[in-house]
């Protein structure tokens, strides 16, 4: 992103020498300033870090949670260095000699743009500035424009939460929500999965009596799948936190939001799972479409069950929406954040896999597409990129009769 | 050396004035020769004059600490300091001190009353002049206290634009 900056501000000093009436004026700007001040972080009571699997390109990142507002920021591995740094004992200026020492060169924007990261994420020492960052969100910003821009950002922002979030999951996992995370019941769910799909495959000679008896009644088979999928995102995010809970780790939230503006979703804020090891993070991922898994198979189950007829018909349109709600969870290409999103970005230990990605399409221009100065992890955000836009452009082929007739309505 | 009334034109609160006013008002100030690092006044000061420089350089400064002083402004041939004297008995709320040798155009207080007296008029004028002149310093001292507020934000690495992403997961 580019911005502008002014050039730096400058004050006069006027040093008065001992002896009477000589003088010398000094300018400072703030960089000269700047690179005297010696930034001190928190306390150690009150931080944690993580270090984070090595990625695609060899490096390692860190998670850096403040235990006083709960908040967390992604350090790579030169901002990890600097932030051993930041004790209050050191200047910039040191600071920026021994990063020299470390890594062979030094650019003050790299350390300005962790500032500002610490600083939001309130892991400095500096209150009162940190209140005025804090307090200047809540100030009337012009930059948000018309009333339009003002009411889209609004409805982005909409989100429903459940109160006391972290203490309602705790509850809840050890009234019987651990036995969710017994190895017992994961064979459990997995026998009973594959039952399912064995039991499923005969189903599709009778496809068109199935579909003769859904279309007798419509509006009943829209609203128990609409119930159905509604319930089953509802038990899905829920799991989520449970999974979290079973690691040890907080959740910090459990709500209703809308996925990039759009789509109406229930959500677990588990970001303190970067606390935990890739496995915790991984399982926390599989454990939501499990629920879906799990619940279709029960329901095809008992499609096998129920004898021909409407009931059947449900319960099997319900297996398979269940599922393949469960398959579009864990697909990772979408440019959505969703399970099998998170999957890909820690088994690449690239958490901001989408970000990156996405940033890296304006950079890739004004560096005129210079494709061979790309590192390896970038060749991965490339890689996902591609991957998304090819799903996408499939998924509209493959749905495009439905469009045209959404279109048509 | 010009004469003191034709220099007077290129002084801002004397542009109102028309000649004869001008040689009036020359008549009442005391010229003066100051060298170059020379104190004219110190802050807390009695304030009892204004000065006009007429040649030179002069540099307003604040006291901040020990020996430190912040530069408030610098003052050059036709500008005028210590306006605030001519009507204000409390203490001089700068130290000026010149930066080159410098001459300088010194109106007393009590000439100004003269003045007020005897030609209102002109007195109104140079008051008018005068509005305008603090105008223009409140402006430049807002301008120096926003500038003042930006070297501290800048100097503590708090004033980079961008925001950064928080690292969150949503699970969905």
């Amino acid at each position: 992103m580019k911005y502008f900056m002014a050039d730096p501000a400058k004050l006069e000093l006027l040093n008065r020498s001992t002896d009477a009436g000589g003088f010398e004026v000094i300018r400072i700007d703030s960089l000269r300033a700047y690179s005297a001040y010696k930034p001190s972080r928190l306390p150690q009571s009150d931080w944690e870090v993580t270090a984070q699997p090595k990625s695609a390109d060899g490096t390692r990142q860190f998670v850096l949670r403040n235990l006083r507002q709960d908040s967390y920021v992604l350090l790579n591995s030169r901002e990890y260095y600097l932030w051993n740094y930041l004790d209050g004992r050191h200047s910039l200026e040191e600071i920026g000699r021994a990063f020299h020492l470390a890594f062979g060169a030094f650019d003050y924007l790299l350390i300005r743009q962790l500032l500002t990261k610490l600083y939001g994420c309130g892991l400095l020492e500096s209150k009162r500035l940190l209140d005025f960052q804090l307090n200047r969100g809540t100030l009337p910003d012009r930059r948000q424009g018309s009333g339009l821009r003002r009411n889209l950002l609004r409805w982005r922002a909409m989100s429903l939460r459940v109160p006391n979030a972290d203490r309602v999951c705790s509850l809840i996992y050890e009234r019987g929500g651990f036995l969710l995370f017994h190895p017992f019941t994961f064979w459990l769910c997995l026998a009973a999965a594959l039952c399912a799909l064995v039991l499923a495959l005969p189903f599709g000679q009778n496809a068109s009596s199935f579909a003769y008896f859904l279309k007798t009644r419509p509006w009943l088979f829209s609203g128990v799948m609409v119930a159905s999928l509604v319930s089953a995102s509802i038990l899905h995010v829920l799991v989520h936190a449970l999974a979290c809970k079973a690691h040890g780790r907080r959740v910090r939230e459990l709500g209703f939001f809308l996925l990039q503006g759009i789509v109406p979703t229930f959500y677990a804020d588990v970001t303190d799972i970067f606390m935990s090891s890739r496995r915790a993070r991984i399982t926390v991922d599989m454990a939501g479409p499990m629920v879906e898994v799990v619940l279709g198979s029960v329901a095809i189950l008992a499609a096998q069950a129920a004898s021909a007829g409407l009931a059947q018909a449900l319960l099997l349109g319900i297996g398979l929406a269940l599922w393949e709600s469960a398959l579009l969870n864990l697909y990772p290409f979408n440019f959505l954040e969703m399970d099998g999103y998170n999957i890909l970005a820690d088994l690449t230990a690239m958490p901001m896999l989408r970000q990156q990605a996405l940033a890296l399409i304006p950079r890739l221009y004004e560096q005129g597409l210079n494709f061979k100065r790309l590192a390896r992890a970038e060749w991965l955000q490339l890689a996902y990129l591609a991957l998304c836009l090819i799903s996408v452009f499939i998924y509209v082929i493959l749905h495009i009769d439905g469009l045209r007739a959404l279109i048509r309505l | 050396m010009e004469l003191v009334s034709e220099f007077l034109k290129k002084v801002s609160f004397c542009q109102d004035l028309n000649e004869s006013a001008r040689s009036k008002l020359a008549e009442l100030l005391i010229s003066k020769k100051i060298s170059a690092g020379a104190i004219i006044f110190r802050e807390f000061d009695e304030s009892d004059c204004l000065y006009i420089v007429r040649s030179g350089r002069i540099i307003i400064s604040k006291h901040v600490q020990h020996q430190v002083d912040i530069v408030l402004t610098r003052f050059h041939p036709g500008d005028c300091f210590g306006e605030m004297g001519l009507f204000d008995t409390s203490p001089r709320s700068a130290s000026a001190q010149t930066e080159t040798d410098s001459v300088l155009l010194r109106l007393d207080r009590k000439a100004f009353q003269q003045i007020f007296s005897d030609e209102p008029e002109i007195a109104a004028r140079i008051c008018y002049r005068l509005v305008t002149v603090f105008i223009e310093r409140l402006r430049a001292t807002n301008d120096q206290a926003r500038e003042a507020i930006r070297w501290g934000l800048e100097a503590t690495g708090f004033s980079v634009a961008p925001e950064h992403a928080p690292l969150g997961r949503r699970s969905t």
